[in-house]
């Protein structure tokens, strides 16, 4: 049998394996009471690196929201996992964007071949007002209010944007109708 | 605007800071279809009709770059002396925006088609606008990337719309290093990449129609210290309102500085109606655009004579080098050009390029004319183009074409009219009713008075009437001359030709 | 007749033996009667019967379109498909109809292929057990098999059938289910990890992953776009060459396929493998994998050194880090891709409208569950500017050093390498879900993934019974663009097992007993 004849190199595959797939799998081998593994653990335990403002901005970031602790766990766990990268030497190495680097990017003639499609794009959305998209009525980022500090005017307070950005009390209270 | 420049000049020679002017420039590629995908690129069409499953990121979709958009980025790259990248790369930049689709943007942000490019601009100063200055902008780099959509308040129904015919259109990105210093500067580096687009036809660069978006970075600073906090001016849709928004954001800096206070790092909008620059309140929290390597866009790569393969089809080969033999004259050549062929001066050359159509229409009435074209472009400029500003006209909106200029003027060097009763002429005619420059001479009765008898008569007339005048020439005086052919001017209604007229008055008093 | 291979049944259709519609309803039948499998999310009878009369009316002619013509398929639907649902298994496309075909879909309609259904999968093909999508569960029908009752007691009850049932593996759960209870030819599933060939593994069918940039992405929804492939599912090695034909080459809508010509071809019918050198990867005998799984995996290495070819051990040394490698970039890309949607466009929107950016985030938490969200936040602080470098691209270096083994491997001489799919054969559902996703998907995944990482082509194929009497199936790797030597030595491989048919019978009984009907489907 295969097996057999390599077990020599077999086993020394197994142990070295076997902590690679341990630490590989943090939290998946509840029932392996292996104590090199739990010390393992204990050293990629890192300083707290999820801090509250952290949350917050990857939220806003990302617009989703971690919804409970759970959610928090989950990221530290991640980051932990993805700490075991560094343990790999990558001096010298570039990183790879894609398996086809070597391949140069296709490229199209300029003609028009797509569009005319208002009706088959507008069926999917949820909301829509003649042919556009509506989305609420205030915009991200561009809210803007005047501060005139021009000396050539005097000064009268003008609000010229449209809508206010939503406030920090706004952000909490959509988070908490999840909860 | 211009004098402004010269106060600046004074100004900071005397005052301690250095104003420090960047811009980033977004120029939409002349294309038929969009840098990604194969709906139309056009400004004006009923909403979301130009728009593609691509465009409004259905998912499942691809980007396939459109070979034109490379070409016209290679266009401009080397048209601003940068170095072409023969490999450059896409990424995403990430934000959220209603009119931004994919919840991201295709940029060019690690490696770009073209850096280290340098512009030379020129622009008028002083008095007369007559003494030119050149000056150099270096360019850090040039992106291709992805236009957005277009986002509009219906504040009645409070509601946002969302158009995405805008969604997905080539755009160049242009970053000037800071090499300026106020808005005059700034506005004619980008009137001169606005020509040097129009000319390759990469762009064609209309900024009333959002083809043409410029960024402003301000800082100020004082000589020998570290460059301040800038700010960054944003929503200048015109060359004079850049000048203005950069100026007015110098001013406000230094006073703010003045004053103890301090700049942030902020975003600000240029309100034109009020003349001043005005913050964007920021999102809370920072902005991180999370860059990441575009998966769905192997590298770019652009060949030279010596690099190109064998083996790929012409299709799918973009030849720098072809490029290169084939760029048209830039604007600086023309202007050598003008300045060598018809013997004008440079500040003319540069006028004729900076008003759009002027260049074609000066070379178009010096072709149907006789007259000298160093005396044509006077023509052109001090007066057309005079008119033409005082009822904010452009030239391709003028009331007088070209063949009628020349018309005009070949009157004028055939002598029949003199070169006053031209200029009412001209100013008439500007006035739009759609006469002729013969039927105008005619109506005021401008022809110059041609009987040399009939003249002589007048001049004899004039001189009897005034022996002290006459005396006094004689006498040595004369600048008196000067007086008495005014006064048979007048007594022609100005219909005598003052050369003849100045002829035969000398002969007359010689005797 | 439904058992058939592809060919087989393509020469019933054009002798007359079999009409498509005959066929179609067939299909449509039995997935009806199977239907508490829930590997499908939509039956597309009209459509299917509709396209089944156009195939009859081309054979009837004498002009059928080739192989596929008449031939029922499904889809996992996770790829679009015109006027047809289709819902990432998510809420936040559920109610979405594409307008446009991906191009792996057009071009089997284009063959006269009958598109029976939309199958089940994890949501956004985000897992290895197809149990975490909408529309619930994907049970393996090997859980029903008489194969399986045998070996794992008497008890035939349908209480216990019912908390006994297995996973079908994932995310492509759905599409190898159909495939493997016989209610369609061959499917389309997608591979970023494993995908299609670790349910083929759990289902007993042969499940193929083509080199990346082979087969167009064009509509397939996304999950990793510099790893994702279309998978073919099918029940033997030659019908996943005839379907491959049909689906390769390269698509002017993605420029990540190549442009270099592919030629369709047959597999030869007398194989020797003698001249063959496989790679066996030390690296992969790790400590999960099942004793079972192992003496299959060794037994298969002997029976090619038996029949002449070369059999030698090879090192992968970069393996191990494969996991973590994936793990970082997968979440990067899938929160950039799913940053798409806010509800606007198209998909699920929420009714909460004080601001656009509100919208924006109460739409994402109403539509996506929580393993997408989990993954969305991690992949972001990824590629936050202060991890970008340590995170993304140090994982990108791996990501290089991984490919770079491969290379080397195959650089000295080796043709393809023998692995197992799994870790074991399907575990029950019961059981899979006490584990949370990311962590099962880390264990499942471990020897497919690196080849979605290299971007090499790799093939399972059903291999012997455990001892539980479930499928247990081996994996190939494949030289890039070398599916044709690829599955050359899977086919005489595949020969060689003479893996066993499911029996279906009492999977119908149990459904029989679920629906006091008797029904005979095969002839």
């Amino acid at each position: 049998m295969w097996a057999l004849r390599n077990s020599g190199c077999l086993c020394a595959a197994w142990s070295w394996g076997r902590s690679r797939l341990a630490r590989g799998t943090a939290g998946g081998r509840q029932t392996d009471q292996n104590p090199e593994w739990q010390l393992e653990e204990q050293k990629l335990l890192p300083q707290k690196k999820v801090t509250m403002e952290l949350l917050d901005h990857l939220e806003r970031l990302a617009l989703v929201d971690f919804r409970n602790w759970e959610g928090v766990e989950r990221l530290e766990k991640a980051i932990q996992f993805a700490d075991q990268l560094h343990e790999v030497n990558t001096e010298g190495i570039e990183p790879m964007d894609s398996v086809l680097e070597d391949r140069c990017l296709y490229l199209r003639e300029d003609n028009i071949t797509e569009g005319n499609c208002t009706k088959e794009l507008l069926q999917n959305a949820s909301q829509t007002a003649d042919e556009y998209f509506e989305s609420p009525p205030d915009s991200l980022q561009k809210a803007a209010f005047c501060k005139l500090r021009c000396s050539f005017f005097a000064g009268e307070n003008l609000v010229t944007g449209n809508i206010p950005l939503p406030k920090l009390e706004e952000h909490e209270s959509f988070l908490q109708d999840s909860n | 605007m211009h004098t402004n420049y010269m106060l600046f000049l004074l100004f900071f020679s005397v005052a301690p800071w250095r104003p420090v002017v960047g811009l980033e420039i977004h120029a939409q590629i002349n294309s038929n279809s969009k840098i990604f995908s194969g709906s139309q690129v056009q400004f004006i069409a009923p909403p979301n009709s130009l728009v593609s499953f691509f465009d409004a990121s259905l998912p499942g979709t691809l980007p396939v770059l459109n070979r034109r958009c490379v070409e016209a980025a290679v266009m401009t790259g080397l048209a601003l002396s940068c170095s072409i990248n023969k490999k450059s790369l896409f990424d995403r930049k990430h934000y959220f925006y209603a009119d931004l689709p994919a919840g991201y943007q295709i940029t060019q942000q690690r490696l770009p088609i073209a850096v280290n490019g340098n512009l030379s601009y020129t622009f008028c100063v002083g008095a007369k606008q007559s003494q030119l200055v050149t000056k150099n902008v270096r360019i850090k780099r040039i992106q291709l990337e992805q236009d957005s959509g277009k986002s509009l308040h219906n504040d009645a129904r409070s509601q946002t719309l969302i158009d995405l015919n805008r969604a997905g259109v080539g755009l160049m990105e242009v970053v000037m290093e800071p090499d300026m210093c106020c808005g005059v500067e700034a506005a004619a580096a980008v009137r001169e990449l606005q020509l040097i687009l129009q000319t390759l036809g990469s762009s064609q660069a209309i900024m009333a129609e959002g083809q043409l978006r410029v960024d402003a970075n301000v800082s100020v600073h004082h000589p020998g210290e570290p460059y301040g906090v800038r700010t960054e001016v944003k929503n200048i849709n015109s060359l004079r309102f850049l000048a203005k928004a950069v100026d007015y954001e110098i001013q406000r800096q230094i006073e703010e500085l003045e004053n103890g206070g301090t700049i942030l790092n902020e975003t600000r909008t240029f309100d034109y109606k009020l003349g001043c620059t005005i913050p964007m309140r920021d999102k809370e929290g920072k902005q991180d655009y999370r860059f990441m390597p575009e998966p769905n866009l192997p590298p770019l790569i652009l060949y030279d004579a010596k690099s190109l393969p064998a083996n790929i089809g012409d299709q799918q080969v973009v030849n720098i080098d072809w490029i290169q033999e084939r760029l048209p004259d830039l604007p600086s050549v023309k202007r050598v050009r003008l300045v060598e062929q018809y013997g004008i001066l440079p500040e003319h050359s540069f006028t004729l390029l900076n008003e759009d159509g002027l260049m074609e229409f000066f070379e178009d009435v010096v072709r149907e004319t006789q007259m000298n074209p160093k005396k044509v472009i006077g023509w052109v400029i001090s007066e057309l183009l005079g008119h033409l500003k005082q009822y904010d006209l452009t030239v391709k909106e003028s009331p007088v074409n070209s063949l009628s200029l020349a018309d005009l003027l070949n009157l004028l060097e055939r002598r029949v009219i003199s070169s006053s009763a031209a200029k009412q002429v001209l100013k008439e005619l500007c006035k739009g009713e759609g006469k002729t420059p013969l039927q105008m001479v005619k109506e005021k009765q401008l022809e110059l008075i041609q009987n040399q008898s009939e003249l002589d008569q007048i001049c004899q007339a004039v001189m009897e009437r005034h022996q002290e005048e006459v005396m006094e020439i004689k006498a040595g005086n004369r600048k008196v001359l000067n007086k008495l052919i005014g006064l048979v001017q007048r007594a022609t209604e100005r219909r005598a030709d003052p050369i003849l007229v100045k002829q035969i008055l000398e002969k007359k008093l010689s005797q | 007749m439904l058992r058939a291979a592809l060919r087989e049944v393509s020469t019933a259709l054009k002798e007359g033996r079999v009409s498509p519609t005959e066929l179609c309803q067939r299909c449509l039948s039995l997935i009806k009667t199977t239907k508490f499998l829930n590997a499908y999310i939509t039956v597309t009878e009209d459509t299917a019967l509709r396209q089944a009369e156009e195939s009859e009316k081309r054979y009837r002619r004498g002009q059928s379109l080739g192989d596929l013509d008449g031939i029922p398929v499904a889809v996992k639907d996770n790829f679009s498909t015109a006027g047809i649902e289709t819902t990432c298994a998510s809420n936040m496309l559920k109610g979405y109809i594409p307008p446009y075909n991906a191009t792996v879909v057009q071009k089997l309609l284009d063959q006269g292929a009958v598109l029976i259904g939309k199958t089940n999968l994890d949501e956004f093909a985000m897992g290895s057990g197809s149990t975490d999508g909408i529309f619930g569960p994907v049970r393996n029908p090997w859980s029903y098999s008489r194969q399986y009752k045998e070996k794992c007691g008497q008890n035939s009850r349908l209480e216990n059938e019912d908390s006994s049932w297995l996973i079908a593996g994932g995310s492509s759960g759905g599409s190898a289910a159909a495939v493997s209870s016989f209610t369609c030819f061959a499917a389309l599933g997608s591979d970023t990890g494993g995908s299609t060939r670790n349910p083929a593994a759990h289902c007993g069918v042969v499940g193929l992953k083509p080199t990346y940039g082979l087969v167009s992405r064009h509509g397939l929804i996304p999950l990793v776009n510099s790893m994702d492939v279309p998978g073919i599912l099918t029940r033997c090695v030659d019908d996943a060459a005839t379907v491959l034909g049909v689906l390769a080459g390269h698509d002017p809508k993605d420029s990540t396929t190549v442009q270099d010509p592919f030629n369709p071809f047959e597999l030869p019918s007398v194989i020797d493998v003698s001249k063959f050198c496989i790679g066996i990867p030390k690296e992969y005998h790790i400590p999960g994998l099942s004793s079972e799984t192992l003496a299959v995996w060794s037994k298969a290495a002997d029976l090619f050194e038996n029949a002449g070819a070369r059999v030698i051990e090879v090192s992968l040394p970069h393996t191990c880090y494969s996991i973590v490698c994936y793990h970082v970039l997968c979440t990067a890309e899938v929160a950039s891709n799913m940053a798409r949607f806010d509800g606007l466009e198209y998909g699920h929107r929420s009714n909460i409208d004080k601001s656009t950016e509100s919208m924006y985030a109460a739409t994402r938490r109403e539509g996506f569950n929580d393993v997408v969200r989990g993954r969305i936040l991690s992949g972001n602080y990824f590629l936050l500017k202060q991890n970008y470098e340590k995170y993304f691209i140090k994982a990108q270096k791996v990501r290089r050093l991984i490919a770079n083994d491969f290379v080397n491997v195959f650089n000295s001489g080796v043709d393809v390498l023998l692995t197992p799919t799994t870790l074991r054969d399907a575990v029950p559902y019961v059981e899979f879900i006490k584990e949370d996703n990311r962590t099962r998907s880390a264990q499942d995944d471990i020897f497919t993934q690196a080849a979605n990482m290299s971007g090499l082509p790799a093939v399972s194929i059903p291999t012997a019974l455990s001892e539980k009497g479930l499928p247990i199936g081996l994996q190939f790797v494949g030289h890039a663009f070398q599916e044709l030597q690829l599955l050359t030595v899977a086919k005489w491989f595949e020969k060689q097992a003479k893996f066993p048919i499911l029996q279906l019978q009492e999977m119908l009984d149990h459904a029989d007993a679920l629906s006091h009907q008797k029904i005979s489907l095969f002839s």
